[in-house]
């Protein structure tokens, strides 16, 4: 049997947006059991990355809980779907990065977790050409 | 078990890999450790030190006495010889006569606190009482071991510091064990989400809104609430020079009253003909550094003193990527400068933990001159004016705080002056998303 994974897709095949459009899409697990999902978590979210530590936040987010009584369908494609915020867009900078992306994480009842992630672009903000200057301070 | 329950660990940078049960539960172990050493501190802070002290002002009993006797009792110790004061006394209680050396609870009680390193201290503390074997004064027994008796009471300070230490472990260990049981199997995800939900909750944030119009974008607000002489809004300044040079002669005054110490005992023992190269070697670039020190710190009181204030105005604000706005900068003083460029620039600045220290790295990304005049003459009471177009770039990128990484604009001034330091002073601004709403 393969790993288990989840498929990301998102309406139309697209991969840029802007802010205040409604970004939509889907998703479905490969290889996991339906009986064994706990819990599931769809997130639209931020996340930098670069020389700095990680800030991370999160423009929408659901829990699918299987104990409350929910059904969890897994066996189905499920749907997504989010107006996106005006910022922050996406940017490749020198130091400091911000990328998009919808994160599915599964729980399984074994205590594992599967994690699925399919970024996307928000805004039209060109990258960052590298100045050769740097100045640091403690 | 290795993919399971994983003890090992990597670290990239802030970001872990491993399992994240054993990690929640080392962190609870860790504050519940420290709370159970909370209170098994506390209990014993009440029972050995509250209480016996509580017990002298309040269920000791008074009587009479008669001093017979006073002394400094001393006391090898590790550290050397130690003192204590003591008057020995004479009382009777149910027809049986007591003879005891004693002055406070701690004397009675032998403890460490009660003895001194300077035998004048000691000297001192008993000096007040009167030796007479005639007279009579009181004195205070425990009626549950007679014994037991002191000449002085009252509450000891310390007692409330020390105290402090077992109710900051308690405090710590309280809240450590609540936070990591909230978080407890929860995803970066839904924390982050609980976290955002919180915030919104705070009436005091945003004003009331259940969600920021432009995340994660700074509101600016300190820009916009000053007006402007010619133009609408006057923006403050960054840093001010007069606290540069503030923090810097601290810093300076700091560091070379410490290094001054060490070249003090370097300078004796060369006098004393005990020239060490050990100790030389050691104080050479601290010294070295506390003159660079004293060299900026003279530098900025020049600036400081020297060239008047730099004001700037912006006829618009917040700023949008392609617009083009009116900026006017006022140059005071008394000086004929070189040159005095005023430039738009963009830095990132990312903060991150290194080891135990946390470190802030600025990286400029744009820096485009808006104008730049060479070679005229400021003179006082009339200041140079300037007043010029400024386009924000087309495709340029919105201002962004968060808490370890930042993108920051701000119209920077940089002045070259005849015979002045050449000084650079920097005014922020804030630029939202191309469909941000400008006011003017």
């Amino acid at each position: 049997m393969s790993d288990p994974a989840i498929t990301i897709r998102f309406d139309g095949n697209g991969r840029a947006y802007q802010p205040g459009e409604t970004l939509a899409g889907g998703y479905r697990f490969e290889s996991i059991d339906p009986s064994e999902i706990k819990a599931i978590e769809v997130s639209v979210l931020w996340l930098s990355e670069g020389k700095g530590d990680e800030d991370l936040a999160v423009h929408e987010f659901h829990r699918y809980n299987g104990d409350t009584g929910e059904p969890l369908d897994a066996a189905r494609p499920r749907r997504f779907s989010t107006v996106l915020p005006q910022s922050p867009l996406s940017y490749e900078g020198v130091i400091v990065k911000l990328h998009w992306c919808v994160r599915i994480r599964v729980f399984l009842h074994s205590g594992r977790e599967v994690v699925g992630q399919r970024t996307f672009q928000l805004g039209n903000v060109p990258a960052t050409k590298v100045r050769p200057f740097v100045e640091e301070m403690a | 078990m290795a993919r399971t329950f994983r003890f090992y660990e990597k670290k990239r940078g802030h970001r872990r890999t491993g399992s994240k049960t054993f990690a929640s539960a080392g962190e609870a172990a860790f504050f519940a450790a420290m709370l159970l050493l909370g209170c098994v501190g506390a209990v014993l802070f009440v029972q050995f030190l509250v209480v016996p002290e509580w017990r002298v002002n309040h269920e000791f009993r008074t009587h009479e006495c008669r001093v017979l006797d006073s002394r400094v009792k001393e006391k090898e110790d590790e550290d050397g010889t130690l003192y204590r004061g003591e008057v020995l006394i004479e009382y009777k209680i149910d027809g049986k006569t007591y003879k005891r050396w004693t002055y406070d609870l701690a004397t009675t009680h032998d403890t460490a606190d009660s003895y001194t390193s300077r035998k004048e201290d000691a000297a001192e503390r008993v000096a007040d009482v009167k030796v007479d074997p005639k007279a009579p004064r009181d004195c205070w027994y425990d009626p549950a071991e007679p014994g037991i008796v002191v000449l002085v009471r009252g509450y000891s300070w310390w007692l409330w510091l020390v105290g402090l230490v077992p109710i900051s472990f308690i405090v710590i260990g309280v809240g450590g064990v609540v936070y990591t049981l909230l978080h407890w199997g929860k995803s970066t995800e839904r924390r982050s989400a609980i976290t955002q939900r919180v915030r919104q909750r705070d009436p005091f944030d945003a004003n009331g809104k259940t969600r920021a119009e432009y995340p994660n974008v700074p509101t600016g607000a300190e820009v916009t609430n000053s007006p402007g002489t010619k133009l609408k809004f006057r923006l403050p300044i960054g840093q001010s020079p007069g606290w540069k040079l503030f923090t810097l002669a601290m810093v300076c005054l700091i560091w070379n009253g410490v290094v001054s110490v060490f070249v003090a005992m370097a300078v004796s023992e060369y006098l004393a003909g005990n020239f060490s190269w050990l100790t030389t070697a050691f104080v050479i670039p601290f010294a070295l550094a506390g003159i660079g020190l004293i060299v900026v710190s003279f530098r900025q009181l020049l600036v400081t003193t020297g060239v008047g204030p730099t004001t700037v105005e912006i006829s618009d604000h917040p700023l949008h990527p392609g617009q083009r706005c009116r900026v006017l900068v006022s140059q005071s003083g008394r000086l004929k400068f070189n040159s005095l460029k005023v430039m738009l620039v963009c830095e990132e600045e990312a903060t991150y933990r290194q080891g135990t220290n946390t470190r802030t790295e600025a990286w400029e990304v744009h820096r485009q001159e808006v104008s730049h005049h060479e070679r005229f003459e400021v003179k006082r009471g009339l200041p140079f004016v300037d007043e010029c177009d400024l386009a924000m770039p087309a495709g340029a990128m919105h201002s962004f705080k968060a808490e370890h990484n930042e993108i920051k604009w701000k119209v920077v001034v940089q002045g070259d002056a005849d015979g002045w330091p050449d000084y650079e002073r920097s005014f922020p601004v804030v630029v939202r998303p191309r469909s941000g709403e400008t006011r003017r």
